[in-house]
């Protein structure tokens, strides 16, 4: 369905980026396929104890809620471009 | 001669003696090394946790490992995973309520199977978990290792003299067994939680 009016076109465009941004996010993350995570361990080996210990440090990874919250808001997006565009056609 | 031999033999006693008696090891590290992780299997993606809060103290002679005493502290805030929700619902009262349960305990009460290889001690230590308020006695495997000599080089100052104590042991718990949500959100987590501690403790000379 075209887009008769420009809220419609704005709203379809809104949408296409918010999905396009949110789905950059989490391929430049890592595509990580479980929950955010806001840190990570990166695990070290004191050598004199030969203890391997983990140090979290401080770091984004995009969950699949990121990308499902993102995708969903893009469809709202979408269906409210379909319902202007209905209402003004 | 005779005094000479005596003596030599009294002297060699005390020095082995000094060497061979207890040894009363602080867990407290000020390097940050010491660490607890926890693991436990969900849905989506196995959970992962750390601890780094960890104090106490152990009473180990290594003429003697099957002595052993000694009880370890963890601060339950400092257990944490990497989603912060899922980290502020496990402090929270449902799960491991932290501002009520400040610690999680371990405290020795028996040793058997111990098995000796150079400085390595492997045995069955039983000992009284608490958790939540809740307390159970069981069984862990664990290995000690005794350095000797070696607190100078950790930390970094040759004048100090003294003795480390590595403890590494691997066992599962059920979180039902210490009122952590029992039989509740076993389809979003699992009931066993496997703790996978690695420590050293020193003991200055």
């Amino acid at each position: 369905m075209q887009p008769t009016n420009r809220l419609s076109l704005a709203l379809r465009l809104t949408a296409a980026t918010a999905l396009l941004a949110v789905l950059g996010l989490w391929v430049a993350t890592g595509a990580h396929l479980g929950w955010t995570q806001t840190s990570k361990v990166v695990v070290q080996h004191d050598e004199v104890t030969g203890i391997d210990f983990p140090v979290r440090e401080k770091t984004f990874v995009a969950g699949v809620e990121v990308l499902a919250v993102g995708a969903g808001f893009a469809a709202a997006l979408a269906a409210a471009s379909v319902f202007t565009n209905r209402r003004r056609a | 001669m005779n005094s000479l031999l005596r003596s030599s033999l009294l002297a060699t006693a005390l020095v082995s003696a000094a060497y061979a008696a207890p040894q009363s090891f602080d867990f407290k590290d000020p390097k940050g090394v010491n660490n607890v992780q926890f693991h436990l299997d969900a849905p989506l993606e196995s959970i992962t946790g750390t601890a780094t809060g960890i104090s106490g103290t152990v009473v180990f002679d290594t003429a003697a490992p099957e002595s052993v005493t000694g009880k370890i502290v963890l601060a339950t805030k400092s257990l944490t995973v990497g989603n912060p929700l899922m980290a502020e619902h496990l402090h929270s009262a449902n799960w491991l309520d932290v501002a009520k349960y400040p610690e999680i305990t371990f405290e020795a009460v028996k040793v058997a199977n111990v098995k000796t290889k150079g400085a390595q001690v492997t045995a069955d230590l039983t000992g009284n978990l608490t958790v939540k308020g809740v307390t159970k006695e069981l069984t862990v495997p664990v290995t000690f290792t005794h350095l000797a000599d070696k607190l100078g080089a950790r930390l970094g100052d040759a004048k100090l003299k003294g003795d480390l104590l590595v403890l590494r042991a691997t066992f599962e718990i059920n979180r039902s067994d210490f009122n952590i949500m029992p039989g509740q959100a076993t389809d979003k987590v699992a009931e066993n939680i496997v703790l996978t501690l690695a420590l050293a403790g020193a003991a200055q000379k």
